[in-house]
């Protein structure tokens, strides 16, 4: 089924040197994964889903390798050029896409129903990926590669939620919809309030500030280079011990 | 009496605990968190320490912050204003940042701990970190100095201590070089220029430096020159980290040194653009060595002390360590396992206990084991669980078959005892193999660290056996002992010792005392006695972008993700079982 986003996706993917960030950005994405993996490997308490955890995070592992030697190649093949201006992060998320996952704090059921998940928008993400890189067939083939990893993660996180919560699993894969729905919000709540609070204080800094600066300038030039004596008192000498100041 | 170190919100935060004058634990929040360099409050870090105590927060006399958050606070404000009108950003930043939690410590502290806020106290960045460098040290005068990026305003203290036997302790600091002048930063800025981490890539920077030369150090004594009394001072045209919070250095600075690396780019020692970055490199190793071993001859002659202390991030330059040890007159160096910030929670406890309280002079136990213990029956047990032989033996057996595996070419990750504290692995968190085989160096960064090849590894030896293989110096070995220093390997065993030899025939040696690691010591003997070489590389036990393994269930997990062949944790030992992943598939299905 073609993307309501393919022209987005052609569009992103079209450009070089946006392709290669975009495939090293998902390796960093890949790797982070895999660590998060490792970590529910090593908290969980059931044999075989640890070892599924650690199976599941060396595929990210490759993953991150493959994109990252993709990238790289890209790269290669570029002039040098400065920091694009133009970031295409939120158009074309990786495999955990906006959510952060916090291993310590799931239990396995709630886990894998979060994995099923994002296993399944990742893999839908990168099917559209695949379509929209017809003019790159070694990027297309690593996202084919992808893909097919995705599909034993979708599956066997499915199969081992049905184990662990046999009763309780439809109830995990709806909490973990909501719950990426909540973060999706946080996200844009906190961007929005990380707008609104720089506006604040670049007016701050541009209208209340100006005298202060002024003066914190002048003192700056009167300040001599070099060493500068500390005095007996920081070192608790000649009077009561300093260590009860926070300044 | 009991008090709680705490060191956080900027990296590495960490928890000590000091009861009675010494230490009884310290542990890095990253270990627990499994975050590496987590600035985190290191809640989990003080939750360990406080249990392996049994205490209660409400037991502690004191907790103790390693620095002023107010006064940082006021040196950010300060540069953002200095600025004017280019610090917006740093401004947006430095309030969001500070006024969210950093500058509300004691409230912060008090919130989570319970702790009442007369029983909270701070000291100031650098006497944290001069409490750790000669709190822990065997000495009883020494000067000091510390320096590192910047605490509240000072980047660079000197000064002196004293621990006479009876008499009150000292420690005193005279003077300082006040932000944005820095050494640390100088070095930080050619790391992010050469596209590396800052505060995680100045290794890095290390390592590349050995491949260049210094052919462009006249330009980075552009951008530092030396101050008619001796200090320094950083042409700030060429940085921009004093004004913004998103570059280091200038436009002035990239006209001066070329293009930067970007963080991506591999670095190929082949091009003509791979041996400039090393040429970088080796400039501003050469310069930071030169002026720090201006500045501890200096020093030298005014205290006219025996022993240096060194403290703080710039004291993990191995390099410059050796070349203060040789030129500035000082008889003996002293850097503590954990010179960072993450020593200085230990440095806080112990300043706040002997100056502030006035408690007696205990030596503290000179050894980096400060944190959790492994738990001897975990590896059986989840080998067990995954189906995998586990042989448990008794000490002498393990180590026999342990050198077994070293010398039949096995990669082995090592577990044992309590953590290190600080950033090096010292014998307890390890991955060991043979030190005489390049293929197996190559192994290690390819398939086990995934790290780039430029990169050294280091070698541990007896402390007994150090002198023969490694040219130290007189105090040399003292350096060594937390692999602190960097020295020459001898030119007739570096063939020998081809994988722990770095480009310029040095090597980042550990020499190892049996009373520090006595089964491991009994294990270089023992390798030894089968290769004719007590000598092993030793690694940290982690992966690339991981903090070094604590429990046994995550050196586990990093044995079946890696090229490791064989795991020992405790008496415990396995053995890589090579599956193809289909059949792993097959099998879980």
């Amino acid at each position: 089924m073609q993307s309501p986003l393919s022209s987005v996706h052609r569009w992103v993917w079209r450009n070089a040197r946006r392709r290669a960030k975009n495939l090293l950005r998902f390796a960093e994405v890949e790797a982070d994964g895999g660590r998060d993996l490792v970590r529910a490997a090593e908290q969980t308490q059931d044999p075989l889903l640890r070892r599924l955890f650690l199976l599941h995070a060396l595929d990210e592992q490759r993953h991150a390798d493959l994109f990252r030697k993709r990238g790289l190649a890209l790269m290669s093949t570029l002039p040098a050029a400065p920091e694009a201006a133009s970031r295409t992060d939120w158009l074309t998320p990786g495999e955990r896409g906006l959510d952060d996952l916090r291993v310590e704090q799931e239990r396995d059921g709630a886990l894998l129903a979060f994995l099923h998940l994002s296993e399944k928008a990742a893999a839908r993400d990168f099917t559209h990926y695949i379509a929209a890189l017809e003019g790159d067939p070694p990027t297309r083939e690593v996202f084919e590669k992808v893909v097919h990893d995705e599909a034993f993660h979708m599956n066997y996180t499915r199969a081992q939620l049905l184990r662990v919560a046999p009763k309780d699993h439809g109830r995990l894969l709806w909490m973990a919809r909501l719950r990426r729905l909540w973060s999706l919000y946080l996200r844009f709540a906190g961007a929005l309030a990380a707008v609104i609070g720089a506006v604040v204080l670049t007016l701050q800094y541009f209208i209340l500030l100006p005298p202060f600066a002024l003066l914190a300038r002048r003192a700056w030039a009167r300040e001599p280079e070099g060493w500068t004596p500390i005095a007996p008192e920081r070192n608790g000498q000649g009077g009561p011990s300093p260590l009860k100041r926070q300044y | 009496m009991k008090i709680l170190g705490i060191s956080a919100h900027y990296h590495d935060s960490a928890a000590a605990l000091v009861v009675d004058g010494l230490p009884v634990g310290a542990v890095q929040q990253e270990r627990l968190s499994r975050r590496k360099n987590d600035a985190a409050f290191p809640l989990e870090a003080i939750e360990w320490c406080l249990d392996h105590a049994g205490l209660q927060p409400e037991d502690l006399d004191a907790v103790v912050f390693y620095e002023r958050p107010m006064l940082k606070f006021d040196r950010i404000l300060i540069s953002a204003l200095r600025a004017f009108p280019h610090g917006r950003a740093a401004f947006a930043h430095a309030m969001k940042n500070s006024l969210g939690e950093k500058a509300w410590v004691r409230g912060l502290i008090t919130a989570q701990l319970g702790v009442p806020r007369d029983r909270i106290l701070f000291t100031e960045h650098h006497q944290s970190h001069a409490a750790a460098a000669f709190l822990t040290a065997p000495t009883r005068r020494a000067a000091i100095m510390t320096t590192d990026g910047v605490g509240e305003w000072a980047t660079l203290t000197v000064g002196r201590g004293e621990r006479p036997a009876g008499g009150p302790i000292r420690i005193v600091l005279d003077r300082e070089v006040r932000f944005p002048h820095s050494l640390g930063m100088l070095y930080s800025t050619f790391t992010a220029y050469l596209g590396f981490s800052v505060n995680e890539g100045e290794y890095k920077v290390m390592g590349l430096a050995a491949y260049g030369r210094p052919t462009m150090a006249d330009q980075v004594r552009k951008v530092i020159r030396r101050t008619s009394d001796g200090a320094f001072a950083l042409e700030l045209d060429y940085f921009a980290f004093h004004t913004t919070v998103a570059q280091s250095y200038s436009r002035r600075f990239v006209d001066l040194f070329g293009p930067p690396r970007q963080a991506y780019e591999p670095i190929d020692l082949a091009t003509p653009e791979g041996r400039r970055f090393a040429d970088i490199a080796a400039s501003v190793q050469a310069v930071l060595e030169e002026i720090l071993v201006d500045m501890t001859r200096g020093l030298h002659a005014e205290t006219g002390l025996p022993d240096l202390c060194l403290g703080g991030g710039v004291a993990l330059n191995g390099v410059a360590n050796a070349r203060i040890l040789a030129e500035s007159g000082f008889e003996r160096v002293f850097v503590p396992p954990a010179p960072g910030d993450a020593g200085s929670a230990l440095g806080a406890a112990l300043y706040a206990d002997r100056i502030h309280f006035c408690n007696p002079d205990r030596d503290v136990p000179d050894h980096p084991f400060w944190g959790p213990s492994i738990d001897d029956d975990e590896l059986a047990r989840l080998a067990g669980e995954d189906g995998l032989p586990a042989a448990t033996l008794n000490d002498a057996a393990l180590v026999e078959q342990t050198a077994d595996d070293l010398a039949a070419g096995k990669v082995v990750g090592w577990m044992e005892g309590a953590t290190e504290f600080g950033p090096r692995a010292l014998g307890h968190r390890s991955i060991l193999t043979a030190p005489h085989d390049v293929a197996l160096r190559d192994r290690l960064n390819r398939d086990i660290k995934y790290r780039e090849e430029f990169r050294p590894f280091a070698p541990v030896v007896p402390i007994e056996a150090a002198d023969r293989y490694f040219q130290l110096p007189p105090g040399g070995a003292r350096l060594a002992r937390f692999m602190s220093g960097v020295f020459p390997v001898r030119p007739e065993w570096r063939e020998r010792l081809a994988a722990v030899t770095h480009v310029d025939g040095t090597a980042r040696v550990q020499a190892l005392e049996r009373s520090m690691a006595p089964r491991l010591h009994d294990l270089l003997e023992a390798y030894g006695r089968r290769s004719g070489l007590p000598v092993l590389l030793n690694t940290s036990f982690n992966l690339a972008g991981e903090p070094i393994v604590n429990r046994v269930v995550e050196g586990y997990s990093t044995f079946r993700r890696s090229g490791i062949d064989v795991l020992v944790a405790g008496r415990c030992r396995i053995v890589k079982r090579a599956r193809a992943r289909t059949s792993l598939i097959e099998e879980l299905a």
